[in-house]
Formats: structure tokens, sequence, C-alpha cells
């Protein structure tokens, strides 16, 4: 069999973060991607954090094809018949250096490809991995069609369902309880219409999240990024509450309904629609991360579940970078000692745990639970909208004080034993 | 036996939009073009079969990271060695400044018994390099080559036209121009493609080939790209699937696309 030093399966960002820091060590790196480039299977909601990761590769960034810093941060929850929205335009968003930015995977990943090219790895596209090679408890390679190459190491960086890896039972396989389902649309749109409809100045994006009715009151959210001249459009939706739903709903069907709002609509008025995609989204938080090391492999990225669903951040491509860049250092120090056994390589997930990595993923370890109360996602958005709406109504009948208002509306809505005990229960996210 | 293979790279016209009735060719992967692979597969198995031959990838491109992977997609097929000419002049050129350039990279390369060719490139499709280059190298050239047997004067060349086969012989050096269905290209293995940059590749620009860019500047002008633009009708049927059926045949009908 032959052999490389180091075989990235996955050509994401995670397994291009990796085989960048390798190829700069000067070590022989394989990148083996399924599609026709790197980016080309990627759905990504679109939005990267920087910040984490800005001291990481930092000659990189200057140069990367982001889409438009975010200056602006809104959410909107929507209750049946009414909606709010919180609207946060804040100084230190809109001045660089930028925490994030959006970005539109394929011509990230691309870029990414070639630089680490550019430092002699080499990224192999249109290759299928078909399996892991596992000799005893120990890693050795990979199968792609009729080759098998060994590697000293191999890095996972396959995706989210970790489909190879949980064949040779590296990790579990995937349950449709931690995992969403994403999908989206890229709508074009010109430049200046972008900046007019999200009061941008020129070059700056806004970041939309959606809770509530969007998803019929299903756990998940929609979202709607600015990029330079489209906005992506989407929806994510736990793929338990899907399939447990009692009037079964099909997927797209919310993509069309949300397009249809009468607040969405003359936001995406005149798009032209270039793309649609959908993709499954790690959402089991810490509790199932896999073991990320074992003898002659490491696993990155989103098919390490290295991913964060915050409600208000959604995170993963910062995950990816990080990860495949302490996998890389991990590798390259394995290999100047010669030992690439799981002891050898178990300074990668030191390196994760005393990053902002897994430090943000054990932080919010109670989220995934809090989430699947599907309160969260009727009772809440609707009860904040029918209070504010009764603070702005003006009837034919004499109208009350507005603390009665108020407090009659908390105390109906907020004050009872139920959401008591779930806003308190709320403290630990 | 030497053969140099021409190949080029073309965007991907696959992934080619339309909008506001003109291309939009920003950000379109590249793509080798599909009779260059036919032919580099041609050369490789007359390498192989000759014995004591090799084979030269040659291509013609403003920038390398145009040309980056068409060359290590036919290094990694198996030809022994690369030649690049790559110079910005070459972003406006056309086909007779693709084939000075190539006919003067031929001379500087200076042994080869076969330059191979696809009969027409995926892009433009034009079939005029090929013969091109041979009229300025004053070889004897073959097209619609489906199959090549090294023998006689020099190669012995099946040419598929559309009606019968053609069998002609040529003494080397000879211009050949290859068909589709004269192979199958081979995929290239994983590890032939983690070698294929280690082979020796070379890079000139027309100055390395004694051309001047006025040489190779385009004869022609572009003074309109728009898509053709079509009417809708904008027919509406109504009514359930029957009906709707009904009077789609009638709606056809009027139009005489039905009935003739």
């Amino acid at each position: 069999m032959e052999k490389v030093d180091c075989i990235i399966v996955g050509g994401g960002l995670a397994g291009l973060s990796a085989a960048y820091g390798l190829a700069s060590e000067g070590l022989e790196v394989m990148v083996v991607e399924r599609g026709d480039y790197s980016g080309a299977k990627n759905v990504t909601g679109g939005r990267l954090y920087l910040s984490p990761i800005r001291d990481i590769y930092p000659e990189l960034w200057e140069s990367a094809p982001f889409e438009r810093p975010v200056t602006r941060e809104l959410v909107t929850l929507m209750g049946d018949g009414a909606s709010t929205t919180l609207e946060l335009a804040s100084d230190c968003f809109a001045t660089a250096p930028y925490q994030s930015y959006t970005v539109l995977r394929a011509r990230l990943d691309q870029w990414l490809a070639d630089q680490v090219m550019e430092k002699g790895g080499m990224v192999i596209t249109k290759n299928r991995v078909d399996e892991i090679l596992v000799e005893g408890s120990k890693v050795i390679g990979i199968r792609a069609g009729a080759d098998d190459i060994g590697a000293d190491v191999t890095i996972i960086a396959e995706g989210v369902l970790g489909l190879l890896s949980s064949k040779v039972g590296l990790r579990e396989e995937p349950l449709a309880r931690d995992h969403a389902l994403g999908y989206k649309e890229i709508l074009e749109l010109p430049s200046s219409v972008i900046q007019d409809r999200w009061h941008l100045n020129e070059g700056e994006g806004a970041a939309h999240l959606f809770m509530g009715e969007v998803t019929k009151g299903m756990m998940g959210g929609g979202f709607l990024y600015t990029n330079k001249d489209s906005i992506s459009l989407g929806i994510v939706v736990g793929m338990s509450a899907m399939r447990e739903r009692k009037e079964k709903i099909e997927s797209h069907t919310l993509l069309d309904a949300f397009k249809e709002l009468p607040q969405i609509r003359p936001l995406v008025e005149g798009g032209t629609l270039v793309e649609y995609s959908a993709h499954a989204i790690p959402e089991g938080g810490i509790a199932k991360v896999p073991k990320l090391f074992g003898d002659g492999y490491l696993m990155v990225g989103d098919a390490a579940g290295l991913a964060l669903n915050a409600l208000l951040t959604v995170r993963g491509m910062d995950f990816a970078i990080a990860s495949g860049f302490y996998a890389a250092r991990a590798v390259a120090d394995a290999k100047s000692r010669g030992d690439c056994s799981a002891a050898g390589l178990a300074q990668y997930e030191q390196s994760l745990r005393s990053s902002f990595v897994l430090k943000d993923l054990e932080t919010a370890k109670d989220i995934p639970h809090i989430m699947e109360n599907p309160r969260l996602f009727t009772h809440y958005p609707q009860a904040v909208s029918g209070l504010l709406e009764k603070l702005y109504t003006i009837g034919p009948h004499p109208s009350q004080k507005l603390s009665s208002t108020v407090i009659g509306g908390v105390r109906k809505d907020f004050m009872n034993a139920r959401t008591l005990k779930e806003l308190y229960a709320m403290r630990k996210i | 036996m030497d053969i140099v293979v021409s190949v080029k790279t073309n965007l991907d016209l696959q992934m080619i939009r339309i909008k506001n009735r003109e291309p939009v060719l920003e950000a379109i992967p590249y793509k080798t073009g599909d009779l260059d692979k036919n032919a580099v597969e041609a050369a490789l198995q007359l390498r192989d079969a000759v014995g004591d031959s090799k084979v030269i990838a040659l291509t013609v491109a403003e920038s390398n990271r145009k040309v980056r992977e068409t060359i290590k997609e036919v290094l990694a097929m198996g030809a022994d060695e690369a030649v690049l000419i790559v110079d910005p002049a070459l972003e406006s050129t056309d086909q007779a400044g693709v084939a000075r350039t190539l006919a003067a990279a031929l001379q500087k390369i200076g042994s080869y018994d076969l330059v191979l060719f696809g009969e027409g490139s995926s892009d433009d499709y034009s079939g005029q390099v090929g013969p091109r280059v041979a009229e300025l190298l004053g070889v004897p050239q073959i097209g619609y080559a489906r199959k090549i047997t090294a023998g006689g004067a020099g190669v012995l060349v099946e040419r598929s036209m559309d009606e019968f086969i053609e069998t002609l012989e040529a003494p080397l050096p000879a211009v050949l121009t290859v068909v589709s269905e004269i192979n199958e290209p081979r995929i290239p293995s994983l590890m032939n493609i983690m070698k294929a940059g280690k082979k020796p590749t070379e890079e000139w620009s027309l100055a390395d080939l004694g051309l001047d860019p006025a040489a190779v500047a385009s004869s022609c002008e572009t003074l309109s790209n728009l898509a053709e633009e079509q009417d809708r009708k904008h027919v509406m049927l109504e009514g359930g699937a029957v009906d709707q059926a009904a009077g789609l045949v009638n709606a056809l009908l009027k139009e005489g696309i039905l009935g003739r």
C-alpha cells in the first residue's frame, strides 16, 4: 500500500484548515473531497464568526473572500398574527476588526483550497473516500475506489453525518434527535437594493434570525443573511420535531410560507433564485461530541459534532477552522516525535479543551435540552408579541393604564408556575 | 516516439448562467477539454504500445492558475512532462494566435514525432488550432482520427467520416486531431494525482518563445454577446388536470405545433 504523511477525508473548512497547517509545516498532505470543488456540497447559513479565530492563520483573513461584515443584528419573535423584531445596530460591530462576516461557502472553500495548494498540499476533488481502513484499533488509511492509500495520520473531516467513521465504530451512528435540517435559497439582488432594504452602509451586512411561527412552533428558526449581491434565506428545523409533529408538513413548504409572510415578502421581492440546497446540522451539543482522537486518527469540524446553536448565535465554521488548526499542530508534533498513536496525538484534545472550541460547547451544554421545549417556539414569541400588541392598541373603549396592561400581560403569560419553572431552568444557558 | 498533446482549459459551460441576456462568467469553475482528454489517452496508449517514448502535455493560457488543474489532471493520467505557455497577453488571443504560440513552443521543444489535439475545444469548437499548427510547422495533418497505430511510413490513422472510414498513412512528424470514439479516457488514481505534482513542468512566457504580444493579438472583435430573446406567451390554463390537458392540446393545435 502506497503511503502519505496525512490523509484528510473531506475538503470543507475543517479539512482544509488542517491541510493548510500541515502543508505549511512541509508535510505531505492529501485532501480527498467528493464534490466537484471544495464547498460544492456545502450548505451553510452564511455567517462566520472571525473573532475567535483571528489569531489562527492571521495571514489568511486579510485576503479571504468574505461577503459582508455583519454590522446589524436582528431577531424576530413571530407569534401567530403578530411578531416582534429587535434590531441592534452597534458601533462596535460596525468598526473594524469586524467580529463576523457573511460568507458563501462555494467561494470561501475554493479559495482556501487554493491557499492549501499554494503551500504544496494536494486537494483532490471529485473523488469519494469509500472506507476508512482500520487495523486492530489503528486507523491506517483510506479506500477510495480501487485505491488503498496509507497514512501516518488520517484526519476525519467528513462532515455532519459521520457515515464513514460510524461505519468503523469511531463514533456513534447519527440520530435524528441530535440533528436539524437546514435548507436555504440564495436570492440574487443588486448590492444597492440590499443596502437600501436593510439600511446598511456600503459593504456592510445584516444578519436576521426568526423564531416561532416561522417553523410552525417546531424547534428551529429562520435566517436571513445579506451577501454582496445576494441574500441567503433559509430555515433550520429539528429533525425530531418534524417527525413528531402530528400534522405532517413538508419541509420546503415552511420556506415557501416564510417568503410569503407580509414582513418578508418586501425584503425578497425581485430576488432571482440562483441556488437551493439542504443539509443536516449537528445540534447535539457537547454531549454528542465523539472521541476526538485515537491511534492514527483525529476528528475535526462537523464530523466531531463541533457546532453550537445558541439561539441568537449559530456557530460551526469557526469551530471547524480552529479544530483543523489544532489537528494540524498535533499531527505535526506527533510526526516529529515519530509517535502517531493515540498517546502521541492526545495533545489535540487538550488544545481543544483549553481553547474556545470545547470551552464554549461546555458553557452551552444545557442549551440542547432547553431547546427541546417546544414552548420556546410557540408560547414565548406569541406572549411577547401579544403583550406589545396590547400596549400599542387604541380601541373603542377607554384604555387601561400602561402599567396595568404590562402587569396583567406579564402575570398572565409569564407569572404562572410552568413558565416560571422554565425561566428558572433557562438560568443554565 | 516523442508525443506532444495539446490541451486546453475552458470554463465549465454547464455552470454558466445568463443574466440580463449576458453570460455570467464570474466564479465559473475551469474544466479540461473533453476531446483533449481523448487525445491524452491516445498519446498514452501509443506511448505504451511503441515503448521508449514519452508524452509531453502542452498548454497555453493567460494565467498559471487557470491551467493548474488541467496540467495536474493530464500528468496524473500519465503524461510524463508538461510545458505551460503562460502570458497575460494570451487573455485576448484567438485561434490564429494560439496556433502561432503552440507552433513556436513545439519548435522550442525541438523533438516531436506526433502532435495530438482534440478535434475541437469544449467551448468554441472551431477545430482550427490543430490544422493551423500543422500548416505553420509544415507537417502533414490528419483530422477525425478514430484509431492511431504506429507503422507504415510513420502512423496509420483511421478517420471517422460520417458514412465510411478512411485509412491514411503519414510520415512523421505529423499533427493528428482525434474524435471522442477513439477511446475512453482513463480516470487517474489518487496516488497518481499526488505524484503528478512532482513531474517535470516547464513554464515559458511569449518572450521565451521569441514571440511579440502583438503576434498573438486577436484579429476579431466581439461586438455583441447577447442571448437570444424569446417572447413568452404567458398562457395560464385553468381547471383540473383533464381540462388543462385538453386546453394544452387545443393551444398547441392552434399554434400549429400539433396536427401538422
